[in-house]
């Protein structure tokens, strides 16, 4: 360990201001931090520290996103038997799921890494370990069977639109992997729309995902009807819960992911107020929508002439279809891009659920609505706060007076 | 009886608390004033070195306050004046006469019936410096009228002396100086307190309590006034030390300046923590000498989140009461941030398996490296001030005048914003943050 100390801190030498390497001083404090803790001293401020630091906390949010892929990998793996009718032990099928995962994983890290990297050393900041955790999200956000050339295209895009255009960590307006997600969903759109069932199989093999289900009905039913007359998966609430459905990689298993949510809440790096209301506005909306559509069954509400059956979506349905749980604990609570006021917290996330529910059911071109719902509050979230912050400022000019 | 509950906050579990044992410190023979000490002031020297002073005698005035003179804070000779840069003065370094001092208290006592009065006694004895305001926390102007004033007497900052302790032999010299302090005000005088402790000024009518109860930084007088009357940019409350009271009680009411106080030595690395007998700008050295259990430590004059670094040959500050040592330490383990837990880490968040529940040797370690500032709700966790800290945060850093007054940039203190550096991932100093805003909107007044 000591010989590996002494390495690193003569090749540090190099790396200081004025001397050969000095353009690439964040890479060697990145490696040289991850291999030793720092012993950078308190100057000013307080004299003593907590232990936490960013490596740290972002750490946490990639451990809670393992379990994620762990099942992603199997599901995989499970859907691709299932299809071709042959039954597989589970390691059988995590081994046939890790084959897609981990190309997509490795490709995501090398275009993000490369971003981050060449934009520390341009811009002279340190190399933030938020985009381990970019990186970490935006493959389970992918497709199991997406072209790898995608990813890094998308990953790239992520990083630099949503991220390093803006100044890096802790200045960006979008959430860097999200706007991968939305770039790669509007210019790819054959692989990544979210209508046609994303999982593997043999050739020709094709299906309706949840959403796709009740947005284009062949014959108007209920949602709960539609779902239950599918054949082809087993879109039960059960079964949508434990997650054995097509999906992008690491949605679909809904209990994981709210063990996550329960770990990054207890461990004080998530916004437990983002999630909840998050949730309550996705309920509040579903509720709404059932009662319209009860009531105007022949009305107004309807798509291409015929009822929308989108309406129907009850609200548990709307929490266990497609990404809402996922994107709500691992994207909405993103605490840069997020609101910073506690107020401002909870209106941010119930307007999500709200705007979730809206582009799922009223406009059917669009099935999957968090993303966008996530993307455009995180434009909003500025503003939030600085209703929340005038409210303050009214408050301390009444007292004034 | 007013009551604060204070829910945000933390209060450290750090080792090293003293013993309740009064000690006697090693005999020093010199003390220090230092003008850097208070802020916004130009000292000018009215001594030289090799004069000798009695105790109290003008030493320093303020270019730009001419009236406000600070006391000679021991009899004897003037050793030594340090300059920084720019002949800045640094220090005014005192030899203790103790044959003089005990020789000629100079007592001469007074009727003190209004504001007026006191102000004026007050800038005579040269003790003026005592009574610091806020915002800006600085030496008061004794022409304003405050609003009103504040003393606490709940410390709540880690490693901080207890009152409750150094101050029960007092109750004369307390109560004497509070009488004195309400007359400086035509508003309210607050006295915070613990639950239970200083129960006899209760009895005493002219003084309004605060029974102030949470974590630090409950006791902080910041925190206090927000909760009980906000200053506002045209307000100005005033404020004194605890342990400065029996001084000004003797004063008013004997005439006598005694410099003498007891501290608190304490420390993860301290031998024996416990209380001294000590003294306005004692040397730091004689208080710890032989008693510090590692070679490389950082001898802090106040506590550990608002003190001030020192050498060891350093001097106590001016309104500080106490002694702070950790260890400095340089240890790097390996993949530190993959560390489990256990007893060797200590975290607000419960980022740690099984951590701080024994008291916890801190160090100077910043336990990671400054990054960029991600908002996740550290520092609301830690600060009871209805203010955003965060926005006001955002609005020094743009020198947005306007906004910093609207969000309450006259409220806040470095001290109060301490914790929110101590918990902040990304290693932010708030309170050079804050600092700044106060110097941006006090030079711009």
């Amino acid at each position: 360990m000591n010989f590996l100390k002494k390495i690193l801190a003569e090749s540090g030498k190099l790396f200081q201001e004025g001397k050969p390497l000095s353009f690439a001083y964040p890479l060697w404090e990145a490696t040289d931090t991850i291999l030793f803790s720092t012993d950078s001293q308190n100057k000013s401020g307080p004299h003593i520290r907590d232990n936490m630091d960013i490596k740290r906390t972002m750490f946490f949010v990639v451990i809670a996103l393992i379990p994620c892929y762990l099942f992603g990998a199997y599901n995989i793996g499970y859907l691709n038997s299932a299809a071709m009718g042959v039954s597989s032990s589970v390691m059988n099928d995590f081994i046939i799921g890790m084959t897609y995962v981990l190309p997509i994983l490795i490709i995501t890290f090398i275009a993000g890494a490369i971003c981050e990297i060449s934009f520390a050393m341009i811009r002279k900041h340190e190399i933030n370990e938020g985009f381990l955790v970019s990186c970490a999200l935006i493959p389970l956000t992918m497709p199991p069977d997406v072209p790898l050339w995608q990813v890094f295209m998308g990953t790239s895009f992520g990083i630099i639109i949503g991220k390093e255009i803006f100044g890096g960590v802790g200045t960006n307006v979008f959430n860097p992997a999200l706007t991968a997600r939305a770039f790669m969903y509007f210019a790819f759109p054959t692989k990544i729309s979210g209508d046609k069932v994303w999982a593997v199989g043999p050739d020709g093999y094709s299906g309706a995902t949840a959403l796709a289900i009740p947005a284009n009905p062949v014959e108007y039913d209920t949602a709960s009807n539609l779902f239950a007359a599918s054949t082809q998966f087993d879109y039960s609430l059960m079964n949508m819960f434990w997650g054995l459905i097509p999906g992008s990689i690491g949605e679909t298993n809904k209990l994981l992911i709210l063990l996550g949510a329960i770990f990054l809440i207890y461990c004080g790096i998530a916004s437990w107020r983002i999630m909840v209301s998050c949730v309550l506005g996705l309920v509040f909306t579903s509720v709404l929508f059932n009662l319209l559509s009860y009531l105007t069954v022949d009305g107004i509400l309807q798509s291409g002439g015929t009822p929308n059956a989108m309406l129907t979506i009850t609200p548990l349905q709307h929490i266990l279809i497609g990404s809402f749980l996922f994107g709500t604990v691992f994207m909405a609570t993103e605490p840069v891009t997020s609101s910073h006021t506690n107020t401002g917290r909870w209106i941010y996330g119930f307007l999500i659920g709200v705007l979730t529910v809206i582009i799922r059911s009223i406009n059917p071109a669009y099935p999957e609505g968090v993303f966008l719902a996530i993307l455009i509050m995180n434009m909003f979230a500025p503003l939030i706060d600085y209703y929340v912050v005038q409210s303050n400022i009214k408050m301390r000019l009444s007292r004034n007076v | 009886m007013l009551k604060i509950k204070v829910k945000k906050g933390h209060n450290i579990n750090i080792a090293g608390v003293a013993s309740s044992e009064i000690l006697a410190p090693q005999k020093n023979t010199t003390v220090s004033l230092s003008p850097e000490n208070f802020r916004y002031i130009k000292p000018k020297l009215l001594v030289k070195e090799g004069d000798s002073v009695k105790l109290g005698d003008p030493i320093f005035f303020d270019k730009l306050n001419p009236e406000i003179k600070w006391p000679a804070i021991a009899s004897g000779k003037i050793s030594k004046i340090i300059y920084g840069e720019r002949r800045a003065i640094k220090e005014i370094i005192f030899n203790i006469d103790s044959d003089i001092e005990n020789d000629s208290p100079n007592i001469d006592e007074k009727k003190l019936s209004n504001k007026e009065d006191v102000v004026n006694y007050l800038l005579e004895k040269n003790m003026w410096p005592f009574v610091t305001q806020r915002p800006f926390n600085k030496v008061a102007n004794p022409s304003d009228n405050p609003k009103s004033i504040i003393v606490s007497l709940a410390n709540t900052a880690p490693l901080s002396v207890d009152y409750n302790f150094t101050l029960a032999s007092n109750k004369d010299s307390i109560v004497s100086a509070l009488i004195n302090l309400k007359k400086l005000t035509e508003g309210k005088l607050f006295v915070a307190v613990r639950p239970g402790e200083f129960k006899y000024l209760s009895d005493l009518d002219f003084i309004d309590m605060v029974e102030v109860e949470g974590p630090h930084p409950a006791g902080n007088v910041g925190v206090i006034i927000n909760h009980i009357s906000p200053i506002t940019s045209k307000d100005t409350v005033w404020t004194v030390q605890g342990h400065h009271l029996p001084i000004l009680g003797k004063l008013f009411s004997d005439g006598i300046f005694d410099p003498t106080m007891i501290i608190n030595l304490s420390g993860p690395v301290v031998n024996n923590p416990s209380y001294f007998k000590s003294r306005i700008g004692a040397s730091l050295e004689s208080h710890c000498k032989g008693n510090l259990s590692v070679d490389k430590a950082r001898v802090i004059s106040g506590d550990v989140l608002t003190g001030k670094e020192s050498m060891m040959n350093g001097y106590l500050g001016f309104y500080h009461s106490s002694i702070s040592v950790i260890e400095e330490s340089f240890d790097r383990s390996f993949i530190g941030w993959l560390h489990p837990g256990g007893a060797s880490k200590y975290s607000v968040f419960n980022a740690y398996l099984g951590g701080n529940k024994s008291p916890y040797s801190f160090t100077t370690l910043q336990n990671g490296s400054h990054r960029a500032f991600v908002p996740i709700e550290a520092w609301e966790k830690v600060f009871p001030m209805d203010i955003y800290i965060n926005a006001l945060a955002r609005s020094i850093e743009a020198n947005d005048f306007e906004e910093m007054e609207q969000l309450g940039i006259y409220e806040c203190d470095e001290e109060d914003v301490a914790l929110c550096s101590f918990v902040c991932p990304s290693k932010t100093d708030v309170g050079a943050i804050i600092r700044k805003g106060l110097d941006t909107v006090y030079f711009d007044k």
